[in-house]
């Protein structure tokens, strides 16, 4: 099993996609990830794809969930890297993952996560630090 | 001309059919983004199989063609002896992108491709057929 | 023998002529979407003529990939030379804002006029989070707002700058 290695930067995850996941590699990310949000309480979580050159129905409605089950846990979610030919196939598949944000790449991923934390914290709604 | 066979037994067949598509749709000189279509509704309609088909099983053919008029083109076919549709219809009709059961996902993958053919026998299996040209 | 290579040479001429057309109608692609960088972080892509889907789909490619060249993060749309806006034409616009958002760029429609404005919401369409502008003027201002930057007048000198010299 391929597992997706989830490091931990500050109060940040990072879970960077290294190959073509099979089914049950992006379920374990989902359930790797919820686990660390409960040990680490981490305020955001940035999900890296730039290598992925695919990404189907199950693999978006995952990063929607990834992201749904983030914020139960007071996280922020921030999906980088999404190809063109990848994005392109999302919409023609009618998928437009409105639920995650998303940044070009990792750099503006972490200024975006941490605008979304900020806001969160202004809300009142973000994890106590 | 490629002529590739490849079986559908479990999940990591879901990830070798889709990459072997992607391969010979690059090898035949489709572009990044086709290749992503290619490979993404191979993804789609072999998960299929694998999901609600007997015993999870089928088959993959990939097929290289060529038009008339010499154009290049890719043919996959995906087949089973699993349910069935009962309603292909039904399935093909917008918003059948969500929900569980055969027929999941077609829209989608017939959106991505230039040309589609469903034949489901309920009972007995379903065959799909999806077709790409080079522009 | 002569069969079999009269063959060949016909596949080989048809292989030549079906690559160059090809190849034609990249170019003419290319030149039919012109993305220009008005600002660091801001694109431009004045639409001219019909869109049909083919030219949407070569449209989407290319501004994508200059989105990831230049790292812009707002895409102005500019419609004021597509000259029927419907259902279909629409739908492609729609898809555009869709998939350069994946990109994390936000698209920003300038050119909308009222009447077309109004046949959309009467079509139906789901427009939530699609952000228009009447001109691109006033497009170019809502993008460097996002961007915290804002355009002013040149302060005038309060002291004669001669003067000041002594």
């Amino acid at each position: 099993m391929a597992r997706v290695p989830i490091l931990r930067v500050r109060d940040l995850l990072v879970a960077t996609v290294q190959e073509d996941l099979r089914d049950s590699d992006a379920q374990a990310l989902e359930v790797d990830l919820g686990l660390a949000l409960e040990r680490t309480e981490a305020a955001g979580v940035i999900i890296d794809v730039s290598v992925v050159e695919m990404v189907d129905s199950f693999l978006g409605r995952l990063l929607n969930d990834m992201a749904a089950q983030a914020k139960l846990l007071g996280a922020q979610t921030v999906v980088v890297g999404i190809q063109p030919a990848v994005a392109i196939t999302l919409v023609e598949l009618g998928l437009e993952l409105r639920g995650i944000r998303t940044a070009l790449d990792i750099d503006r991923g972490f200024t975006l996560v941490r605008q979304l934390i900020r806001q969160e914290r202004l809300r009142g709604t973000a994890r106590a630090q | 001309m490629r002529n590739d066979e490849l079986p559908i037994a479990g999940e990591d067949d879901i990830v070798r059919s889709r990459q072997r598509a992607r391969d010979v749709a690059r090898e035949l000189g489709f572009g990044m983004v086709d290749q992503s279509r290619i490979a993404t509704a191979v993804s789609e309609l072999t998960r299929n199989v694998v999901r609600y088909a007997t015993d999870g099983r089928g088959e993959v053919l990939i097929r290289e063609l060529r038009s008339p008029l010499g154009q290049p083109g890719l043919e996959i076919v995906v087949q089973d002896s699993g349910p069935g549709i009962a309603s292909v219809d039904e399935a093909m009709r917008e918003g059948f992108t969500s929900g569980a059961g055969m027929g999941m996902g077609l829209p989608g993958t017939r959106r991505l491709m230039d040309e589609m053919e469903i034949d489901s026998v309920p009972g007995r299996g379903t065959t799909v057929t999806i077709r790409k040209w080079r522009r | 023998m002569t069969e079999m290579r009269n063959r060949e040479q016909f596949t080989a001429d048809n292989d030549q002529r079906a690559e160059m057309i090809a190849q034609q109608r990249r170019t003419i692609s290319e030149m039919e979407t012109p993305v220009i960088q008005v600002w660091p972080g801001i694109l431009a892509l004045p639409i001219v003529g019909s869109v049909d889907t083919m030219r949407a789909q070569q449209m989407n490619e290319t501004l994508l990939d200059r989105i990831v060249a230049t790292g812009s993060e707002i895409v102005l749309l500019d419609v004021t030379g597509v000259p029927v806006i419907d259902t279909s034409v629409s739908k492609h616009l729609l898809e555009t804002v869709a998939a350069a958002r994946l990109l994390g760029a936000e698209v920003l429609i300038v050119g909308l006029s009222t009447r077309t404005a109004l046949t959309l919401v009467q079509l139906g369409l789901d427009l939530t989070g699609v952000t228009t502008r009447a001109t691109m003027a006033k497009g170019l201002e809502l993008a460097f707002g996002r961007l915290g930057l804002e355009v002013v007048p040149r302060r005038r000198l309060s002291v004669d700058p001669e003067a000041a010299e002594l």
